[in-house]
């Protein structure tokens, strides 16, 4: 059915740093430091990058304690296990945030959460782009003086006597989280698992269940209180 | 109580791995942070990102140019023509004294182009005619 389009907000302003960057790349390629095929090459590498790779690390470190101790020992060589290679990630070159790679064990008493208090390093390669909130202020700044209570703000309660233990990345060392697999999953494949380990949980924000899926639909709660948009009519948001 | 672990020690062990891996024998350049005029202009009328998402009711919190410039971090790169860790050491020294009271990403870029002056990978004049003829295809449509 037709439906009349607002179209949404856009940036109608050529700034002086969009004109930089231009004007950078374009010389570099006509200067021959790399082509416009390698350029477009990386982008399109930057785009299709997601968490999927790191799911099954936590997935195989859950099943097998060999690789376990391989993950916690060394995780970019265990990265290989999962189709990462940190040093090659893109298979035709080094990526900017070529670096080492850290999992941090959560245990029962220990629960770890990663942030980059600087800016935005976030382990790129092997769990894809950071979220929206990760590169806030709110979060990089609150997290390491109140981690408690941002946790409990995203949802995640943790008992007093569970300590909590911060990771701030850096331009060398990235981190992920392997958290603690939880009670309902027993028998349950390596692809199984893999599915119920959601970005957040490597990010540490979260923890995993057995009903809560990466792909799952998002839930959408009808408001109790609804209040009246001025484009009510134009739109159905159900969908 | 938070923590962290990674210690200066560690930090300078992975950073000598990572180089020897990468294949970067060669010590690291601190970079001329004296003040480039180009930049400096840009500096002065640029508007970053943060100001006009709030103008004109973006939510994207980075601009469209950042995975390009990205790319072009890491087509430099794996043509050895600027080093990753090298590069990234000159853009944490530019960040905390040169381009320290400009946001991210405009302060990576900034000083990106900034090493590739100081480094003869781009030459400034060149860089400022370039900039000329961008902002006339950009603004022509």
């Amino acid at each position: 059915m037709a439906e009349k389009h607002k179209a949404a907000p856009m940036v109608d302003e050529v700034s002086d740093f969009e004109i930089l960057e231009a004007a950078v790349r374009e010389l570099a390629i006509e200067k021959g430091l790399f082509t416009a095929d390698d350029h477009r090459r990386f982008t399109e590498f930057a785009h299709s990058i997601g968490p999927l790779p790191a799911a099954r690390l936590v997935a195989k470190a859950w099943l097998n304690p060999e690789f376990k101790k391989l993950a916690l020992k060394d995780g970019v060589k265990a990265s290989l296990e999962v189709g990462i290679d940190w040093l090659n990630p893109t298979g035709f070159g080094t990526p900017s945030d070529y670096t080492d790679l850290r999992v941090l064990e959560d245990t029962p008493k220990v629960k770890h959460v990663v942030v980059c208090t600087l800016c935005s390093c976030y382990p790129r390669p092997i769990l894809g782009h950071s979220p929206e909130w990760y590169r806030t202020p709110n979060y990089r700044r609150r997290l390491v003086r109140w981690p408690r209570q941002v946790l409990a703000e995203f949802g995640l309660q943790l008992p007093a006597d569970v300590e909590i233990r911060v990771e701030d990345s850096n331009q060398k060392c990235r981190f992920m989280v392997l958290p603690m697999r939880p009670a309902g999953t027993d028998g349950w494949s390596e692809e199984q698992l893999a599915s119920i380990v959601t970005r957040d949980c490597m990010i540490g924000v979260a923890l995993p269940h057995p009903d809560r899926k990466q792909d799952d639909k998002r839930p959408i709660h009808p408001a109790v209180h609804p209040i009246q948009h001025d484009h009510g009519h134009d739109h159905d948001h159900g969908h | 109580m938070a923590t962290t672990t990674t210690t200066v020690t560690e930090e300078r062990a992975m950073a000598d791995t990572n180089a020897k891996n990468a294949g970067a024998g060669a010590s690291r350049q601190a970079p001329d942070a004296s003040p480039i005029t180009l930049l400096e202009k840009i500096r002065s009328r640029g508007r970053a990102w943060e100001d006009l998402a709030v103008q004109y009711g973006v939510t994207n919190p980075d601009p469209p140019w950042k995975v390009s410039m990205f790319s072009t971090c890491e087509a430099l790169a794996v043509h050895d023509c600027l080093e990753t860790l090298d590069r990234r050491a000159s853009e944490d020294d530019l960040s905390e004294t040169l381009y320290r009271d400009i946001p991210q990403p405009e302060r990576q870029l900034m000083a990106l182009a900034h090493t590739m002056i100081r480094r003869g990978l781009v030459d400034e004049e060149e860089l400022e005619r370039r900039m000329r003829q961008v902002h006339e295809r950009l603004t022509s449509a």
